[in-house]
């Protein structure tokens, strides 16, 4: 920068005494810069400048990693709060639970700080009480299941809500289907989730 | 008391004997109901319904403004309690101011009620007779204090006379004065807790926690109201107020982490049993002494998945829901109130899909009500157990819908339940004997109704 201002500026004196016309005394000579002092000049630019992008690429990479961390704690908080479904009338665990849960093991053994709160939940039918009693017994199999992979039974409490609290609304077999569930609260240790490699 | 005894030992020869069930023709709707080896019907005896007439009630010193009213409470109450037929539709050219027994015969009554208000004060008195017509004379005759009628005991008052009335008449008590506690739904799916008299009148909401609130349950004395809730806590936890929602108070966590849920008073009303749903080795029905704040007794349980816990009169029996058999085959048990070995009460087949659920225990008697569907794809009905009639005898109380969470009525003989039909949802009153069901509080969600002792006047 300094150096074309250098430059402009001895270019511009020139077409000022150009300009003049007449009779004009001898142009002074434009000063010559050292050319030694210039290279080095120029040469500690470019170093700075190198320096400079490699810094920045050295964020950007920081950057990324980081984000592609937070992408795979996301990632793994979104495994452990996924939910699992229960057939009719059923505490027993699913085939497609079971893969559900067993990701689930995977992060909970990584991330031993990690608390969670099993709910369990019914569909309308059936009684109310019945229901409550129901939604117990599936939050108590999926804690029973997960402490059977040798996890500690204290970083899983259990509530169920019954009937109480449908994620759809309406008394048709699909809705139903949703609101058989066991949901996943991460209750401790939340901002310590190691998703892994 | 020793009737108890000799039931369960009669029951306990009987288990393997066929259940015996008073069955009549079921319709073709219901016949995938039916079990193998148990029969369901609508079954009831052809009693005898005395008609009962009531002349227009006269009033004298400010009381003549509320005779109608007090009339048409008395009469809507004794038509209520199914044990008359309240004749309608005479004509008032017939009714002179006294009572003429032989008018009242040729009409067809065997009953026939008179009444008097009289201004007394702040309030009134009511006189109420019983004539006997056949016999034409009074057979009882009682006053009733009555407050302003703007009071808030005001038709409960009127109720207690109509019960007396009912209790002459019959030698068995009334059930009007009492009112019904239940859950019901808001806009946004909470659940809190209302109160109803027994006739469907003076609507009011006990609770305004806006979440979920289950299970309501009286106290014998019909002071308090005890029941689940997940307020505050975010998990259920079992708590008490008055009728009113107030002087509040939460039961302990006396078994640690767990949901505490279905409470139930002892009819001493000093000892709360209740279920906690925890890990599977800590659950199960438990009993805390709240008078003394002491005292947890483990009843039954374990990884089976007792709740709802119901007691005998006596105190000395229990009934219960259990999941031991299975997820989706819930079963009825009884067993001592001290705990101890259970017996199933509902008609629980290896192998079979039936659903027996939400026992409540008569308060005159060895019934216990409960609901079930004999298959999977069969509706739920209100069911009574009859532990006294040299086994178990089975009746069928309802026939449509779907009817759940039945409780008895302070006369042993009506039982509240929520019912679901094609309209919508709604509590509804059967009568035991005579099979009538009337409509409590229709088209609202309505959910778990527990039916108060008498109320005494206070």
């Amino acid at each position: 920068m300094i150096v074309r201002r250098f430059f402009v500026t001895v270019f511009a004196a020139t077409l000022l005494v150009g300009a003049c016309g007449g009779d004009p005394p001898p142009p002074p000579p434009p000063p010559q810069p050292d050319a030694d002092s210039l290279a080095r000049y120029q040469d500690s630019v470019r170093r700075a400048e190198e320096e400079r992008r490699r810094l920045a690429e050295e964020e950007a990479e920081r950057r990324r990693a980081e984000e592609a961390r937070q992408r795979a704690i996301a990632a793994a908080r979104a495994t452990l709060e996924e939910m699992v479904f229960f057939d009719y009338d059923m505490s027993e665990i699913r085939n497609d639970a079971e893969t559900a849960l067993r990701a689930k093991v995977e992060i909970l053994r990584r991330s031993p700080q990690v608390q969670i709160r099993i709910e369990g939940h019914a569909d309308e039918r059936g009684s109310t009480e019945y229901n409550m009693a129901l939604g117990n017994r599936r939050a108590e199999a999926i804690r029973q299941f997960l402490v059977g992979f040798g996890l500690n039974e204290n970083r899983f409490e259990i509530v169920s809500f019954g009937e109480g609290r449908p994620l759809q609304q309406g008394s048709t077999e699909s809705a139903w289907a949703r609101n058989r569930r066991g949901q996943f609260v991460i209750t401790a240790g939340g901002n310590a989730i190691n998703p892994g490699q | 008391m020793s009737r108890v005894v000799n039931v369960v030992r009669v029951m306990s020869r009987a288990v393997a004997l066929a259940w015996v069930v008073g069955a009549v023709s079921a319709s073709a709707a219901e016949a995938q109901d039916e079990l193998p080896g148990v029969e369901l019907g609508l079954f009831y005896s052809n009693t005898y319904v005395p008609a009962l007439a009531i002349q227009p009630f006269r009033g004298s010193f400010g009381g003549d403004a509320i005779a109608a009213q007090v009339e048409a409470i008395v009469g809507r109450d004794l038509r209520n309690s199914d044990r008359f037929e309240v004749l309608d539709s005479i004509p008032d050219a017939f009714i002179g101011s006294e009572v003429d027994y032989a008018l009242w015969d040729r009409l067809g009554a065997v009953w026939l009620v008179t009444g008097e208000v009289e201004g007394a004060g702040d309030g009134y008195v009511v006189n109420l007779e019983l004539h006997d017509v056949v016999y034409g004379e009074v057979r009882e005759q009682g006053r009733f204090q009555l407050p302003g009628d703007t009071d808030e005991d005001f038709r409960m008052s009127v109720h207690r006379g109509s019960d007396e009335v009912v209790r002459w008449a019959t030698g068995d008590p009334g059930m009007a004065a009492s009112r019904i506690a239940f859950t019901m739904y808001d806009n946004d799916g909470n659940k809190d807790i209302y109160v109803i008299d027994s006739d469907g009148e003076n609507l009011q909401r006990v609770t305004y926690y806006n979440d979920l609130t289950e299970s309501p349950t009286w106290s014998p004395d019909g002071d308090r109201i005890a029941f689940s809730s997940f307020k505050e806590l975010g998990v259920p936890r079992i708590y008490e107020v008055d009728r009113f929602g107030r002087n509040e108070r939460m039961l302990p966590e006396v078994r640690g982490k767990g949901d505490y849920i279905t409470p139930t008073y002892h009819p001493d009303g000093r000892t709360l049993a209740f279920t906690v749903n925890g890990s599977s080795t800590q659950s199960g029905i438990f009993t805390y002494n709240l008078e003394e704040d002491c005292c947890l007794s483990f009843l039954s349980g374990g990884p089976w998945y007792d709740v709802g816990p119901t007691y005998s009169a006596d105190g000395r029996w229990m009934a219960f829901m259990t999941m031991r058999f299975g997820d989706h085959v819930p079963q009825v048990m009884m067993m001592p109130s001290e705990g101890g070995s259970a017996e199933t009460l509902s008609p629980y087949e290896y192998g079979g899909g039936g659903f027996y659920a939400g026992p409540d225990w008569s308060p005159h008697g060895d019934l216990v009500a409960f609901h079930g569907r004999i298959d999977r794809a069969g509706r739920y009905h209100i069911l009574v157990a009859n532990l006294a009639d040299g086994g178990r005898v089975l009746r069928q109380l309802t026939s449509e819908g779907n009817n759940e969470a039945p409780s008895w009525a302070p006369d042993g003989r009506h039982i509240v339940f929520a019912g679901e039909r094609s309209w919508g949802f709604g509590l509804m009153i059967a009568d035991v004997t005579t099979g009538r069901i009337r409509s409590l509080i229709g088209g609202r969600r309505v959910d778990l109704p527990d039916w108060s002792p008498s109320l005494p006047a206070r």
